[in-house]
């Protein structure tokens, strides 16, 4: 099961992500994510702590909501990143994609 | 599976003719159970009803028997009480009230033994002139001997009668009485009496056979009566009637007796709507299934297309590539490879992957792989392979990432030149064991304009550039670098064998059956300078 969860807090909207996100998930986790974005908040944090598995359906649409936030003028933050999804942003050399956004 | 082979030795779906034809028979077989047993029920009861009937008949004749004995028995208690030498006139009188046309009786007449010889004393009906015949004095005699009253049956010429005779050894009376057989032995029942819904023969005796006959109410050739039947005796005098009888009309309700028609005819109904609607879905069902087959077949066709019918020759190579479709059916992934000649000494090589699956992430697929084709034809290194296609792809307007490792190798100096577009790094195999490149991966194609490394190796004799898609190491429920600690020593147990032999043993050892993700696999074997 892959569930979602958004709360919002000032101008920062949060998205935690827990389960797998993989084919069967990434159009939820885009709706989800879209949602998080139009409702004003400059900054959308998706918290991945609970992520069991990530494929590439997974990263590509990671990709898709850092570019969605990109041409609103809005940043995206990865945040709680299990060891295995780090390990798979860094083998598809994405790392910098997300981490250069973040203000951590 | 290559992609090359269509899906063949799939369980089709039955035929429709076959659909119904099982359909009827199973309804057919339904229909004669249920009509069968309808008519069971039915005939059941029918024989119950008609012994029923049978059982009333018997005692209307029982009844009958007993009025016949009624006169026989007082004439001759009252004869006793006139003494041996007393008129018959009571006789006469009593017996007077029964003889005659449409009488109980035809003739009944008063008898006397004394000293062994009997004289007729009076009678009632006959022609007292005519002298009694031996045979009658004979059947007199007889009755004393019985104990209750006596039946013969006479017959003269066409006339049959029966004959009736009771004795009083004490006194030596005898009371003899006979009543006429109607000559075609025919006798209607009315509409209300016991026999009224029945066909009925009584014979005189316990066999039922013509000579025998007393009374039927159909023509004496027809008999014995046959369908349904049932078979009484009644005690008469000292022998027996014998009543046999079959229903006139059904006995019982109606819907009893239409219920197996109805049920064989709603039946047969039943069948042909059953085996006809089984017809129309198994032929709809045809329909679908032959469309999401033409559909499944199209999406083949598409990446049968794409995919390379047969590497090209590169000297000093020994290469060998596989591409394994994901389990499910229509959904084709957009895994591929290439293998390119290039001007010179030199070749390229590309393995990628589009993220997601279907139709659309072939078409990225298709110009991803030619639009490195083209570039790398064009004589650009893999770096600048990359960096151009970053410009051209966007995940926002097709929705796909793509990650590829693009190199350039010269099959002289076994040197390889490789960038990675966040793909999996590729795995050198030597004799000193295997590692995976160091690749420094850029971004995969689809985020946005970017630039890449390049890395250079120069292969030894021997050793294999083994590339895949994440297919291949991916497993739910564990982190990437399990599945490529795990790709390498397969490969490294494999790596003595032919290129061939490494790519079918990494993809057999390391593909859960499964797996629902495609893989592509390229191994390339650098022999030396030949």
């Amino acid at each position: 099961m892959t569930e979602f969860v958004t709360s919002t807090e000032g101008q920062r909207a949060t998205l935690t992500v827990s389960g797998d996100v993989d084919i069967a998930t990434v159009d939820q986790l885009l709706g989800e994510a879209r949602a998080c974005l139009e409702g004003g908040a400059d900054v959308c944090e998706i918290d991945l702590s609970g992520v069991t598995f990530m494929d590439s359906s997974g990263l590509g649409a990671l990709v898709r909501i850092r570019n969605l936030a990109h041409d609103q003028s809005k940043q995206v933050l990865l945040t709680n990143i299990p060891a295995r999804v780090s390990r798979l942003l860094e083998v598809t050399g994405l790392t910098d994609v997300f981490v250069s956004g973040s203000d951590r | 599976m290559s992609p090359g082979e269509p899906h063949r030795g799939r369980a089709g779906p039955r035929r429709p003719t076959t659909v119904a034809a099982l359909l009827a028979i199973v309804c057919l077989l339904l229909t004669g159970v249920a009509t069968w047993a309808a008519a069971r029920v039915d005939e059941n009861t029918e024989n119950r009803l008609l012994d029923v009937q049978t059982k009333q008949a018997a005692t209307v004749l029982s009844t009958a028997i007993m009025l016949i004995q009624e006169p026989l028995s007082t004439a001759l208690t009252v004869q006793k009480l006139s003494g041996p030498d007393g008129n018959a006139t009571s006789f006469v009188n009593l017996m007077s009230a029964y003889v005659g046309k449409d009488k109980l009786f035809e003739s009944a007449s008063l008898w006397f033994r004394k000293d062994g010889e009997l004289t007729r004393l009076a009678e009632v009906g006959g022609t007292s002139s005519a002298p009694p015949s031996d045979s009658t004095l004979t059947y007199l005699r007889q009755a004393f001997q019985s104990k209750s009253y006596t039946v013969r049956r006479v017959t003269a010429g066409s006339r049959s009668s029966i004959g009736y005779a009771m004795a009083d050894p004490a006194t030596g009376f005898v009371v003899y009485a006979d009543r006429s057989i109607p000559a075609d032995r025919r006798a209607p029942v009315d509409r209300d009496s016991a026999f009224a819904q029945l066909h009925y023969a009584i014979y005189l005796g316990p066999k039922a056979s013509l000579p025998a006959l007393s009374t039927t109410d159909v023509a004496p050739s027809t008999l014995p009566l046959r369908g349904t039947t049932s078979r009484m005796t009644v005690p008469f005098g000292d022998t027996v009637l014998t009543l046999v009888t079959s229903p006139r009309t059904h006995l019982g309700a109606s819907l009893s007796r239409r219920l197996p028609v109805l049920l064989l005819l709603g039946g047969l109904l039943l069948t042909a709507i059953a085996s006809s609607a089984g017809y129309q879905l198994t032929r709809r069902r045809q329909a679908v299934e032959a469309m999401y087959g033409q559909q499944r077949e199209l999406s083949e066709r598409l990446q049968r297309a794409l995919l390379p019918r047969s590497n090209p020759a590169i000297p000093n190579m020994d290469i060998a590539a596989e591409y394994v479709a994901g389990a499910h059916g229509v959904d084709i992934g957009g895994d591929w490879y290439s293998i390119i000649g290039l001007e010179g000494d030199r070749f390229g090589f590309v393995v990628g992957d589009v993220s997601g699956r279907g139709i659309d992430a072939v078409a990225t697929m298709a110009r991803a792989r030619f639009t490195i084709r083209a570039y790398l034809v064009d004589g650009h290194s893999p770096a600048e392979v990359l960096a151009r296609c970053s410009r051209q792809f966007d995940i926002r307007e097709d929705g796909h990432l793509t990650t590829a490792v693009v190199g350039v190798g010269n099959w002289r100096t076994g040197e390889v030149t490789i960038s990675n577009a966040g793909h999996p790094a590729p795995l050198v195999l030597g004799s000193s064991g295997a590692h995976f490149v160091e690749t420094h991966p850029g971004w995969p194609l689809g985020i946005g304009a970017t630039t890449y490394e390049s890395t250079s190796i120069t292969m030894a004799p021997g050793a294999t550039l083994f590339c895949f898609t994440d297919g291949l190491v991916e497993r739910r429920g564990e982190d990437i670098d399990t599945g490529m600690r795990r790709l390498a020593t397969t490969a490294r147990g494999a790596a003595a064998t032919s290129t061939e032999a490494l790519v079918l043993g990494t993809v057999d050892g390391l593909r859960t059956e499964d797996a629902s993700d495609d893989v592509a696999v390229l191994a390339m074997r650098w022999c030396g300078e030949r």
